[in-house]
């Protein structure tokens, strides 16, 4: 139960939920409330739908600016106590809030996005209305931006678990009412869930509830209002892939079985042209740095982990200036499967050093994959990691013979 | 003996891959559009579909999410003369794409991938 509840209108059911988790959005929270009231009235007029602000205990007026968005529809605002951070507590609220109201519906927007429109929450509704069960945003990206879900995420996520989902970990979902039921009872509920780990978290229970899992092409790229792809990366990155090691112990006998992978159901292809993204910075010369920082400080750890094919191979690595730095495909799905296995095995306090020691590695591939791709327009690139995606598909039977 | 379907306009694809395959093995049955395609999927349960892109009267990426809304699983493979499909988005919807040629090598290795593909139902 949230620790905090303002239900001003005394709602006990609903057909659908709008979801917008919050800490600190006071700057924003209006601009999102409307759009999702828009949204909710152009395109699901016919049903009884609500807007449940779920907050992080926020001191700044959040509540407040929430409440006093003008809106057709009911809010409920819920809060967790003030020391329980994390967007992961709040969408743990919010599974309990969509029980409660046996909500069919649920829509979860992130506050601080400065384009949402309308029609976000069509492309994210409107699937689950028409059958399917997990509903993930295609947003307009380029090529440069989200580099952990093209290398790492997405790659890894689809060679387990079999879907092609491209953007698994957005932060903005649609679903089916039903699916709070096992969330619930995931039995990985660690800080790195109630933290950024929630998202990809979602969405692997989704793919092994083996409901129909549509992707919805919104057309525009997702602008938040704080923008630094990297200024998150040490928090961000381990949250993220100790929750994709986790949920792999949970669903080892599903991922064993699946071979190859398949696409999703698509929706959203009729709606608007979509728009050219920003271009991405990439600072190459740091990426190099950062990976070379590595070998100094973890090569010892690398040797222990690794197959022995890969620390020489990432002594050759090693050797390449930044003008032919490359980073095999191959050799980066067998980190990540070498990777998995350790953490799998490991204590609770090596397994931070071990996630640790993952990220200059992690750098290292980014840099492969701009110089691989600075030639090439976006839809190129995404070829190209389609076709890295076949490389960690390839390579899965390793997984298989080193999980064992 | 897996049953391909291949729907293509041109009398002359269907033939080669009609002949090519079935000698590598499958059952093959034909369809020259998209005319009545979903009814048609329903009555002979193909395996995999051999989809062409752009016929005469159809498309074949409108085809495609159309299959891929009532078969959420049934394998598509996309057959194309020129690759520039690829910047449409509704592609992704197929599970694979060959480029068409006389050569069937690149068709038939995505046939049988598309085919051993298994995931816990």
């Amino acid at each position: 139960m949230a620790f905090y509840e303002e239900n001003p209108g005394g709602i006990t059911k609903a057909d659908m939920v709008l979801a917008i988790p919050t800490f600190d959005e006071v700057e924003t929270i209006d601009f999102t409330t409307v759009q999702a009231a828009t949204g909710l009235a152009e395109y699901f007029g016919g049903i009884e739908s609500v807007i449940v602000n779920c907050d992080n205990h926020s001191t700044d007026g959040t509540k407040e600016g929430f409440f006093a968005t003008p809106t057709e529809m009911p809010k409920i605002y819920i809060s967790t106590g003030p020391e329980q951070r994390g967007k992961g507590n709040n969408l743990r609220n919010l599974f309990e809030k969509v029980r409660e109201l046996e909500a069919g519906i649920v829509v979860v927007l992130e506050a601080d996005i400065r384009n949402v429109a309308p029609h976000w929450i069509r492309n994210l509704g409107e699937p689950i209305r028409k059958g399917s069960g997990y509903v993930c945003p295609l947003y307009v990206r380029h090529k440069y931006e989200a580099t952990l879900t093209s290398s790492l995420v997405y790659p890894l996520m689809r060679c387990l678990y079999g879907r092609r989902v491209r953007q698994p970990n957005v932060g903005d979902f649609g679903f089916r009412g039903d699916l709070v039921d096992v969330f619930l009872k995931s039995p990985v509920w660690t800080d790195s869930v109630q933290h950024f780990g929630v998202d990809i978290w979602m969405t692997t229970i989704a793919l092994n509830a083996r409901l129909p899992i549509c992707q919805s092409l919104i057309g525009s790229p997702k602008i938040h209002r704080k923008k630094d792809p990297y200024a998150h990366l040490p928090v961000l990155f381990p949250q993220v892939i100790s929750t994709i090691f986790d949920m792999m112990t949970v669903y080892a006998d599903f991922w064993h079985r699946v071979k190859w992978s398949k696409p999703t159901l698509l929706f959203g292809t009729d709606s608007h042209e979509a728009e050219t993204p920003v271009p991405a910075e990439v600072n190459v010369g740091r990426l190099h740095e950062r990976f070379l920082e590595g070998f100094d400080k973890y090569n010892g750890m690398w040797q222990n982990v690794y197959d022995q094919t890969v620390c020489p191979k990432l002594q050759e690595i090693r050797g390449l200036d930044l003008q032919h730095f490359s980073f095999p495909t191959q050799t980066w799905a067998k980190i990540l499967f070498d990777m998995a296995k350790a953490y799998s095995r490991a204590g609770e306090s090596q397994r931070a050093v071990l996630l640790d020691s993952l990220l200059p590695l992690y750098l290292g591939k980014v840099l492969s994959f701009v110089k691989k791709t600075e030639r090439m327009s976006i839809q190129q690139a995404e070829d190209y990691v389609e076709n890295e995606c076949t490389t960690f598909e390839e390579t899965k039977p390793y997984l298989l013979k080193v999980w064992e | 003996m897996p049953k391909i379907l291949v729907v293509d306009d041109e009398e002359h694809i269907r033939l080669l891959y009609s002949e090519e395959l079935k000698e590598a093995g499958y059952e093959v049955i034909t369809a020259e559009s998209g005319y009545k395609l979903l009814e048609r999927i329903e009555e002979e349960k193909p395996a995999l579909i051999v989809l062409d892109i752009k016929m005469v009267d159809y498309n074949g990426l409108d085809l495609l999410q159309d299959i891929r809304n009532r078969f959420y699983d049934l394998p598509v493979i996309l057959s194309t003369a020129y690759d520039t499909f690829k910047e449409d988005m509704k592609s992704i919807a197929a599970d694979f794409y060959v480029v068409k040629s006389f050569d069937l090598t690149e068709l038939k290795k995505k046939i049988a991938m598309a085919i051993e593909t298994s995931l816990p139902s």
